[in-house]
Parts: C-alpha cells; sequence; structure tokens
C-alpha cells in the first residue's frame, strides 16, 4: 500500500501556544486511520494545516508522494482533500443541492448554474455510496444525521479521495453512529482513505486501522487498535489515567427543593414543545435530563429560569410556586443556572472577568450595594471574583482580563464556579462540559459532586452520555417535549439509554 | 384560497395581488362619501410609478448588500452621492451618461462601505452612519467646487438638466399614434376593468427608459441571486461565510462586489431622483428615500418581488397628492386603510392569533371612524402613512419574515 498522506515535522506556533511540534503523521491509501487526543492536543490545528485553512511554520506535507503547500481550502480540494466538518457547514436557509455544489458549481453561459447537470451529479455520487438525500430539501428541515450525510457528500461530490472526518460523532446519538459507521466501511471499500478525528476511545478502537495518539502538540505513538485497550490509549492520551464521572453513595435527604408540575410550553405553531412534563428534584439529588437535541431540554430550561413563559402547569422552587415570577426573583430566592452556551449565554467576552463573575448576581452583595442594591461594589466584586480564581482554579494572568482570552474550559470554571459561590439551592446545569477538556472537565464534575454533597439539588442537561449516567441520581429522557422514561443509571448503558433517546425502544415496547 | 395563489406562478401570483389591491381602490370609490376617481386615474399611476423608482432601487442595494451579510444602513448616503454624480454627469454629458455617472457616484460611497466592513471589520451600522454624514457633506464640498462656477448653480443645488428619453406603449397606450386600447377601456367607467385600465395606462404612458430599465432590473436581479454562480456565492456570504470558505469561496470578493453592486443601485435612484424627478440636484434632495428603501427591504422579506411591491405601496400615497385638490382622494386613504386592515383581522383569525386580530381591529375601526366623520384629512397624514404601513406591517407579519442568517456579522477569515 501507497502512503496517501505523509506529515513530516508539522510545527505551528500560535501566540503564546505551541500548537503542534514537530507532529509525523502517515497515513496509508484505503485505510481508516484515526487521530486522538484530548481537546486541545493539537488534532484540529494539524487538520486545519492538511485542510489549507492555515499554514504551517514548519513542516512538510506529501499527498501520495508529491510534496505540496496549501495557501486556502482551495488547493486542497483541488488535491482531492475534503473536510466533514464537525459543527456542520452548512447553510441552513439553502437547498441541500445548493449547498453541494458551492465552490464548483456546474454552469452554462454566463455563470448561469447548470441545475440539471448539478443534481444528475449529486445523484451519482450519492448510489455509488450508498448515500441518499433529496436535493431539494432545505436544510434547515434536515435532521442531523441527514446533515451529517449531507456534508458527506458535499466533499465527495468535489472528488475527494482523502476524507477527515472531525469528531463526526458528537453531535450523533449511538444509533446514528452505527449508521455512520457503515457509512465509512463503505467509504473505504470504494477507496477513499478516512483521517478520524476523535476521543471517544470505543468508537476509535471500534472503526480505526491505526491510530496515532497527539498529547499537548506531539504526536506520543501510532499503534495498531488490536494491540490495545482503551485504558492504554487514555493513558497515552492524557498521559496518566482518566478521570470518570462518579458520585458516592446517596446524599438523598427527601426534601424537594425543584418541582415541575404538568409544565407545558406551546411553541409558535401551537404544538407542544414540552409536553406535560412532572419532576422533582430534592435536596443533594442529581437528576439528568437525556435527550436528542431539539426535544424540549431547552424550552423546559427556559421554562425554570423564567426566560420562557409556560402555557400551563406550575413551577416551585424550595416549596414556593415561582411560576409567574420574573428571572430576577428566580435567581433571587436561589436558582444557579450554568447555560449551554457559555459564549453565547454566559459570559460578555469583551468584558473583563470581574464583571463577568457579577452576571446574574449583580443585584446581591457582594456585587452591589447602597440604596435598593442599585451602585456596583466594584472591591466586592473584584474580592469575590478573586476567590472564585482561586478556589475554582481559573488560570488567568489577572481578573482584569477580558473573558475572551480564557481558554473554554477556564471560561466553564469561571461559570460554574459564579454560580457555585452564591450558594444557590438548586443548580440548573445545561451541558457543564461540553467542548472542555478531561482536566477542566474533571474539575467541574467535582465541583457540582462536592456541591450535591453539601446538599445542592442538580438539574444536569447534558449530550454526554457517559456523564449523565456517571453522575446523577436518576435519569429522565425527553422525546418530543415529552418524558418518556424515567431510569435507574445503575441499570442502563449508553447504548439502552440512546434507545430511548430516539424513541426506539418505546416504540418496541408498546 | 391563499393557500391557492401562493401555488401559482410568479407572474400570475403579483398580478392577483395586484388585481385585489385595485378591487379595494375600485370598492373605496364605490363605497365613499366623495367623488374619489382620482385614487384610480391614470396621472396618479404614473406618478406613483415614479415617486417608486428611487425608493425601489434603495431597497434593490439594500438587497445585493444584505444577501452578502453586510448592513447597508449607508444608502441614504450613497444615494445623495449618486443625486450630485448624476447630476454632473447630466449637465455635462447628457441624461443618460448622467445616470451612469451617479451609479458610479453611488458605488464610491459602496466601496468604501465595502473597505470599512469586510476589509477592516467595522461594525455595519457604524460605517452605514459615517457614510450618512459623509455623503451630504460631501456633495456640498463638490458643489462649491463645481456648481458654483455654472450659470444657475449654486452650494445647494445644479443648472437644470435634461431628461431620459420617454416611451409610450403602441395599440395599448396609444404610443407612435396606434389606436389607443387602454383609454378606450378607462373611458368605459366599467368598475374594477376601466380602474386597471387607468392604471396600466398611467404605467404605459410617456414612461421613461431609466424607470423600464429600474424595473427590468428587479427581475435581473432575482435571477441573478437565484440562478448563477455569483449568486449563490453572495447568498452563502449572508448566509454563513464560513460554510462557503470551508469549500473555497472567497466570501471577502463577493461581499466586496455585493457591496458595490448595492452603492451603484442607491446611486442609480438618486440619479434618477436629480434627473427624473427634479431635473436639477437639490441638496435634501433624497428626503431620506435612502432610509424608506430600507424599509422596502424588509417590508419585502429580501426578495426582489416584494421590493417591488413594497416600493409601490411606499410611493402610491406620495404620489396621491398631487393634483388632489379636494382632499377626498387622501381622505379615501383611510377607508382602504381600514379595509386592508379588516384583511389582517381575517387573516389572524383563520391562524388562530386572537391578540393580532384584535389589535388590526381596533386599528382598523379607529380608520374607518376617522374616515366618517371627517371630510378632509390633513396633509401629514399622507406623508406620515409609508412609516405607518411599516410599523403595521412589522407588527403583524414580524415573524413571517426571514433575513439572511448571517446579515450584519462580522466575518472574518479563518476564524470560525
Amino acid at each position: 500500500m501507497t502512503n496517501a498522506i505523509e506529515l513530516i515535522g508539522i510545527t505551528k506556533r500560535f501566540p503564546g501556544v505551541l500548537a503542534n511540534d514537530n507532529v509525523n503523521l502517515t497515513v496509508k491509501e484505503g485505510e481508516i486511520h484515526a487521530v486522538c487526543g484530548e481537546n486541545g492536543a493539537g488534532k484540529s490545528t494539524l487538520m486545519k494545516i492538511l485542510y489549507g485553512m492555515q499554514p504551517a511554520d514548519e513542516g512538510v506535507m506529501r499527498l501520495f508522494g508529491r510534496e505540496l503547500s496549501f495557501s486556502s481550502p482551495n488547493d486542497a480540494i483541488d488535491a482531492g482533500i475534503g473536510m466533514v466538518h464537525q459543527h456542520f457547514m452548512l447553510a441552513n436557509q439553502l437547498t441541500v443541492l445548493e449547498n453541494v455544489i458551492l465552490g464548483a458549481e456546474p454552469t452554462k453561459s454566463a455563470g448561469l448554474i447548470n441545475f440539471d447537470e448539478a443534481s444528475s451529479h449529486l445523484e451519482e455520487v450519492g448510489k455509488a455510496y450508498g448515500l441518499t438525500v433529496d436535493p431539494n430539501d432545505l436544510v434547515e428541515t434536515l435532521e442531523v444525521g441527514e446533515r451529517q450525510r449531507v456534508e458527506i457528500i458535499k466533499v465527495l461530490y468535489r472528488g475527494a479521495k482523502v476524507l477527515i472526518f472531525d469528531e463526526p460523532t458528537a453531535v450523533l446519538v449511538p444509533q446514528e453512529v452505527e449508521e455512520l459507521f457503515r457509512n465509512m466501511r463503505e467509504l473505504k471499500a470504494n477507496g477513499a482513505t478516512i483521517i478520524f478525528i476523535d476521543h471517544k476511545l470505543e468508537e476509535v478502537l471500534e472503526i480505526a486501522d491505526t491510530i496515532t495518539v497527539l498529547r499537548q502538540g506531539k504526536t506520543v505513538a501510532t499503534v495498531k487498535p488490536q494491540n490495545v485497550t482503551a485504558t492504554d490509549l487514555a493513558e497515552l492520551m492524557v498521559g496518566s489515567e482518566l478521570p470518570k464521572p462518579q458520585i458516592s453513595e446517596s446524599s438523598n435527604n427527601n426534601t424537594i427543593a425543584l418541582a415541575l408540575e404538568e409544565v407545558s410550553v406551546l411553541g409558535d405553531d401551537e404544538r407542544p414543545l414540552v409536553d406535560d412534563v412532572s419532576l422533582s428534584v430534592n435536596k443533594g439529588q442529581i437528576v439528568g435530563i437525556a435527550g436528542v437535541e431539539g426535544n424540549g431540554q431547552h424550552e423546559l430550561v427556559g421554562a425554570i429560569l423564567g426566560t420562557q413563559e409556560i402555557d400551563s402547569g406550575s413551577i416551585s422552587l424550595m416549596g414556593e410556586d415561582i411560576s409567574n415570577q420574573s428571572v430576577r426573583d428566580r435567581r433571587e430566592s436561589g436558582l444557579g443556572y450554568v447555560p449551554q452556551d457559555r459564549q453565547d449565554e454566559g459570559l460578555l467576552l469583551t468584558a473583563p472577568l470581574w464583571e463577568n463573575a457579577a452576571l446574574g448576581h449583580q443585584t446581591l452583595r457582594p456585587f452591589s450595594n447602597g440604596w435598593r442594591q442599585w451602585f456596583i461594589d466594584k472591591v466586592g466584586s473584584r474580592s469575590q471574583t478573586e476567590m472564585i480564581r482561586e478556589k475554582f482554579d481559573v488560570r488567568t494572568p489577572n481578573i482584569d482580563v477580558s473573558a475572551h482570552a480564557l481558554s473554554g474550559g477556564n471560561q466553564q470554571k469561571l461559570i460554574v464556579g459564579r454560580e457555585m459561590v452564591a450558594q444557590p439551592s438548586v443548580l440548573v446545569a445545561s451541558h457543564p462540559t461540553r467542548g472542555i477538556d478531561v482536566g477542566a472537565q474533571a474539575s467541574v464534575w467535582q465541583q457540582i459532586r462536592d456541591a450535591r454533597s453539601a446538599g445542592l439539588a442538580t438539574l444536569l442537561i447534558s449530550a454526554d452520555l457517559d456523564e449523565l449516567i456517571g453522575l446523577s441520581d436518576s435519569i429522565v429522557v425527553m422525546f418530543r417535549g415529552k418524558i418518556v422514561a424515567r431510569l435507574n443509571p445503575s441499570e442502563i448503558n449508553p447504548r439502552s439509554l440512546g434507545a430511548f433517546m430516539t424513541g426506539a425502544a418505546l416504540e418496541t415496547e408498546s | 384560497m391563499i393557500d391557492k395563489i401562493r401555488r401559482l406562478p410568479a407572474y400570475a401570483r403579483w398580478a392577483t395581488y395586484a388585481t385585489i389591491g385595485v378591487l379595494i381602490l375600485t370598492l373605496v370609490q364605490e363605497l365613499g362619501q366623495n367623488q374619489t376617481s382620482h385614487l384610480t386615474a391614470t396621472s396618479t399611476a404614473q406618478t406613483a410609478l415614479k415617486w417608486s423608482i428611487p425608493i425601489l432601487l434603495a431597497g434593490l442595494g439594500g438587497l445585493f448588500a444584505e444577501r452578502a451579510g453586510i448592513i447597508n444602513i449607508g444608502l441614504e448616503g450613497m444615494m445623495i452621492l449618486g443625486t450630485w454624480f448624476g447630476a454632473w454627469g447630466a449637465f455635462n454629458y447628457g441624461p443618460y451618461w448622467g445616470i451612469v455617472i451617479g451609479a458610479i457616484g453611488g458605488a464610491i460611497g459602496g466601496l468604501i462601505h465595502a473597505i470599512a466592513t469586510v476589509g477592516f471589520g467595522v461594525d455595519h451600522i457604524i460605517s452605514g452612519v459615517a457614510i450618512n454624514i459623509l455623503g451630504p457633506f460631501a456633495a456640498r464640498f463638490l458643489s462649491s467646487e463645481v456648481f458654483t462656477g455654472y450659470q444657475g448653480g449654486s452650494v445647494t443645488q445644479s443648472p437644470r438638466v435634461e431628461n431620459v428619453d420617454k416611451f409610450t406603449m403602441p395599440f395599448l397606450a396609444g404610443g407612435y399614434e396606434t389606436p389607443n386600447f387602454l383609454k378606450w377601456l378607462g373611458d368605459k367607467e366599467i368598475p374594477l376593468l376601466s380602474d386597471i385600465g387607468n392604471i396600466l395606462r398611467g404605467i404605459l404612458t410617456q414612461t421613461s427608459w431609466a424607470t423600464i430599465i429600474a424595473l427590468l432590473l428587479v427581475p435581473i436581479s432575482a435571477y441573478v441571486l437565484w440562478k448563477t454562480r455569483f449568486g449563490l456565492r453572495v447568498r452563502i456570504s449572508g448566509e454563513d461565510p464560513w460554510a462557503g470558505e470551508s469549500q473555497g469561496v472567497n466570501i471577502y470578493r463577493y461581499k466586496f462586489i455585493a457591496v458595490m453592486i448595492s452603492g451603484a443601485f442607491a446611486g442609480f435612484g438618486g440619479a434618477f431622483i436629480s434627473i427624473e424627478m427634479s431635473s436639477i440636484y437639490q441638496e435634501g434632495g433624497t428626503t431620506g428615500r435612502g432610509f424608506i428603501g430600507l424599509a422596502a427591504l424588509i417590508f419585502g422579506n429580501w426578495r426582489p418581488g416584494g421590493i417591488l411591491a413594497a416600493a409601490l405601496l411606499f410611493g402610491y400615497p406620495y404620489a396621491l397628492q398631487f393634483g388632489d385638490f379636494d382632499g377626498f382622494a387622501s381622505h379615501a386613504l383611510l377607508l382602504v386603510n381600514a379595509i386592508a386592515l379588516f384583511g389582517v383581522v381575517i387573516w389572524a383569525l383563520r391562524n388562530d392569533k386572537r391578540t393580532d386580530a384584535a389589535i388590526a381591529f381596533v386599528l382598523g375601526s379607529l380608520s374607518a371612524i376617522w374616515y366618517f366623520v371627517s371630510d378632509t384629512v390633513p396633509d401629514w397624514w399622507v406623508k406620515i402613512l409609508p412609516y405607518v404601513i411599516v410599523i403595521v406591517v412589522l407588527i403583524f407579519f414580524a415573524q413571517r419574515l426571514r433575513m439572511p442568517a448571517a446579515n450584519g456579522q462580522i466575518y472574518r477569515r479563518g476564524q470560525t
């Protein structure tokens, strides 16, 4: 077998960071080659270099033996490299066909797009690899799995021989992952070479022919999956043992902290987004909410927080009905919130850390003082922020830097710290460890565990099924706005949970 | 029924909407208290079309910029540059060159906006406001340097300039000494049919070639944006530039070109004001029509046909004031308003939007009551009508409007 790709001595520096340090990667033609490592290990940077999105500072790239250098994705595409992005690079308002042909539109005279030729070519590509989509659908009407198929077709349409899959399973439930793996094997059988970026070890071991591990910008090892176990890989990735989400014995004390009774939220088209949901969280208990994104979790969180109007039902916090209270009142009476998107909802990226630490608590001491707490207490805010920084290990030069200067993990630690020091009685944590590295993840888990022992009631929404199963005292599954199952985490695994999330388990039961 | 209309091909759909509009005007003439044939008079249609063109051109200009993701609040400033350059070009090289030079003047404004927003990543609103401040001052400075040297020119105005040639449709409107079918139809005084005849005759009689070119830009814009490679790449720049970048599209280039086209259209609109409407460059001659064009863009849901409809709707009340000596026609607009709002009530009830229906019912009733207790309206009523229409439309239809997803976001290559 010839080498499809050889990367030799790739080095890439960013201000203050060595993202890739003398990285070597050899991918054989027709294999599935996994590249794994923690967040921040340099996988994404390496792939961006390979795909021409960023130039390398040093090093050589060879594609099928020819030495190449790319100055834009266009060069990479022309050379036969295609990227299936983790965050779908699709315009929702455009059709599948428009998204696919973009950048390589077949034209008649005068720049007029030849839509007939385009859709017949798309159909050919789809048939050849067993991927079907309707070219005239708007992307916004497609489900996650279908969107990913469009991403793959997009790359194949351009004639890619080497496909880079950047964490493709991050957005999929286990059943969709299987479908994806089938597609990948099909592609391989048709002669494609695949680079598979991931940090989920079981998946890597299942699909890959060869595995290269990166740690802190360096290549640590290249191994065959049959020769290693998940634990070996984990240790290669982290350099030490991998932390696990786990809780100690029950600290449940039977006082209901948060209770939802028959809560419904209707959408603009009067269809229920949250449908008759009842649940309660006791003090010292963590209740996990599982569900494929878009099944009403977001609206449910909004309803509890007060940003989403509820159409029927009631919500009570520590025995007090808060259904008609404002967000402000709910927060002041002890509701903590870790939003799912820390950059959009959680922080003011251009504001200094100490201002960010006050967000959500700006009407309370020590962040403000004076008549009706009208004035910001700068001294109090700053000392409180220093306290969060120390206690929650937020790594920053000082508390006057703006929030966007922090890495994702440190931003998240700041947010979790901000909520925890306010000593809430109920915490709503939406995807608290999404997209942060293992170290920060372990620290966030530890904070949630500690707070649980101290009697905090937590509602945990997460797409990371291991996290849900590991941390929760009980799990409810949401599907199309309804609670369709209440599960005991000690009796399930990610696969069976995934079946409930897609509704598959329900259909077989009923 | 609405669903059936929606499924028609574009030309039939728009013809149906237009007929419904005329039907309302006919009804008002038949039901109204006073003699209001001015509502559908040939002269009204002629003036309305003319008044709509600058708004249309500004709207289409906004369309190109915003489809590429750049908010162009600087349309007004670019339009002002168009009025000056249009007049200067028309005075020196004749009206046709005047329009070309006016468009170039507007495109210079677009170039500045593009350099700021696309090149340097300046906030779109800030850059746009800067251009709106810069435009009038540049025009005044240029006038003081150039027009003061001409006979009849001053710092605030240019000498008179010629108009573009006009065209009258043969057979339908009697151009080239052929029979005038529409006049015959209009004189028959059959309800609705004669009204349609009069209006069509107004559109087809003595129409400036500049107007015809501007109207042709509507289908041309739709065609370019939705059927060509260039258009697809412009639209991806406004919907999801990062997706475009990942497929090797040079987003900067398309945004740049689109914003310059935007400026050129606004400049054409400005030149149209100088050359066709006032035959002179006058300081402040745009009277905020760049902003109304922006409103037409929103009202038209970022689509060329919708922008044309909005421009006509905004131009119509202006036109109605001319020759409406007794004020009855302007007064009758209250009834038109009421009927349209009661239409909204029905639409809202069918869609089970009770609050919207209630609001529309109250507004419609107020309008009807005002109509029946008075004989004339103050002249500010017609002047504010376009703004009232915008507010009403935004109240009821804002949720149905869909602007390009990445509109107004600052795009930098390589930063996802």
